[in-house]
């Protein structure tokens, strides 16, 4: 398994390792069943510490995108297709907030900021 | 499984100077940051920890066996590197390394011709006409090759170049892959443990101010701007308040607590960062106002 994490940025080490192996959990380039690699591992090979491996695993867990089989290591969760739009939702739902709220604070309308948003969408769907 | 090293009300004192009282463990598996200033007590301590030093009170035990220096069971348990890098200067590498492997029943050969072969160093070459680098590299080599569970590390990296720090630390990174050893790791300069470290501990003039995992440390301090009209607030955990009019710029050790004052408030419309230990370290060190002490 292959991460890109950098210090470069505002999120956290953690946080990185908890979204791309989520992104790749859902887009199903880590299937139902694949292992993957141990705690001590992984830290390794990113030159990462133990306890911020430790501590993304647990959340991918909590969030049951991977588990854990005793002795065995963790191996990533089927996951299914309801599960998966919810999650995408609130991912969405998480992002999209405080942009709105930041829009609002500088003086934007909820009317301006909808009709930009269709806007956007219909580039991107075009 | 016993603690890899224990601190117990250990104190060493010189004339005008006094470390201590040290109550703290390091489990295998686990790196820790040992931070404080020059001057502040890290080599004391890594001297009292490697049996140099014999403290006036307490002890310290190296997995459950306190470290009388006339035992020699627990030192071979652990591997020291210090910032001088010590050797029989008109000697080869080579040679001290052989000088040094009598003293340790699993001394490796071969996992020190690998460590030789992969730090690209000319075994035969005098100690004498090495560059720093290399004499850091030699050490690390004579630390490592009897396979120590502790490795004991007093500012390995100072003066040292980029390449030769990454070459180093991609070695202790491999060395933590085994869960039952354990890194105890001194420095002044926060940035180069920053990724390595699964704990960090704060020394201050003799005293520990703080030992704590660096996740939560992470978690915990965070620089939140807002703004407010009541310039009279008492918020908790704050270090540090910087006020411009209405708008306030406060550095916290303890954001969950200060969120929940200000939602009190209804003052809802912040933005937080993260602080970088590097930053956080600067506070506990220097005492920004009302710093917990442990």
């Amino acid at each position: 398994m292959i991460l890109n994490l950098t210090d470069l940025s505002d999120e956290p080490l953690q946080s990185q390792i908890i979204r791309q192996v989520r992104a790749k959990v859902l887009s199903g380039s880590l299937k139902a069943g694949d292992s993957l690699p141990s705690i001590r591992k992984l830290a390794s090979s990113q030159k990462i510490s133990v306890i911020t491996v430790q501590r993304a695993y647990e959340a991918l867990e909590r969030e049951g995108l991977i588990h854990s089989r005793r002795g065995k290591g963790f191996f990533a969760s089927g996951i299914n297709s309801d599960t998966k739009k919810e999650m995408a939702e609130l991912r969405i739902q998480e992002k999209i907030e405080p942009i709105i709220k930041n829009a609002l604070a500088e003086g934007m309308s909820i009317k301006e900021i909808e009709t930009l948003v269709k806007e956007l969408l219909k580039s991107i769907e075009g | 499984m016993e603690d890899a090293i224990q601190f117990e009300k250990m104190i060493k004192e010189f004339s005008g100077f006094k470390l201590g009282p040290l109550n703290f463990t390091l489990e295998p598996g686990k790196v820790l940051g040992y931070i404080g200033p020059n001057g502040s007590g890290k080599t004391t301590t890594m001297q009292c920890l490697t049996g140099l030093l014999r403290p006036e009170s307490g002890y310290v035990k190296i997995f459950g066996e306190v470290n009388d220096p006339n035992e020699t069971g627990w030192k071979s348990k652990i591997g020291y590197v210090g910032d001088k890098h010590v050797f029989y200067e008109n000697w080869s590498c080579a040679r001290n390394l052989k000088f040094v492997s009598q003293f340790y029943p699993s001394w490796s050969d071969k996992r020190a011709e690998d460590l030789i072969k992969r730090f690209d160093l000319d075994a035969n070459k005098e100690v004498a006409k090495l560059s720093k680098g290399n004499r850091a590299k030699l050490s690390l080599i004579q630390a490592l090759a009897h396979d120590p569970q502790l490795l004991i590390l007093d500012e390995p990296m100072d003066g040292l170049d980029p390449v030769i720090r990454s070459e180093f630390t991609n070695v202790l990174f491999e060395v933590i892959e085994n869960e039952e050893r354990a890194i105890f790791y001194s420095t002044h300069i926060t940035s180069e443990i920053g990724r390595l470290c699964d704990e960090l501990a704060f020394l201050d003039n003799g005293s520990l101010k703080l030992k704590t995992e660096k996740e939560t440390l992470l978690e915990k301090w965070r620089t939140i701007s807002f703004q407010s009209t009541n310039h009279d607030l008492k918020l908790p955990g704050v270090v540090e308040q910087k006020v411009s009019g209405n708008e306030f710029i406060i550095k916290t050790q303890d954001f969950e607590s200060t969120l929940t004052a200000l939602r009190e408030l209804s003052i809802s419309d912040i933005t937080e960062t993260r602080l970088s230990i590097e930053d956080i370290a600067i506070h506990i060190l220097k005492g920004g106002r009302n710093v917990e002490s442990l």
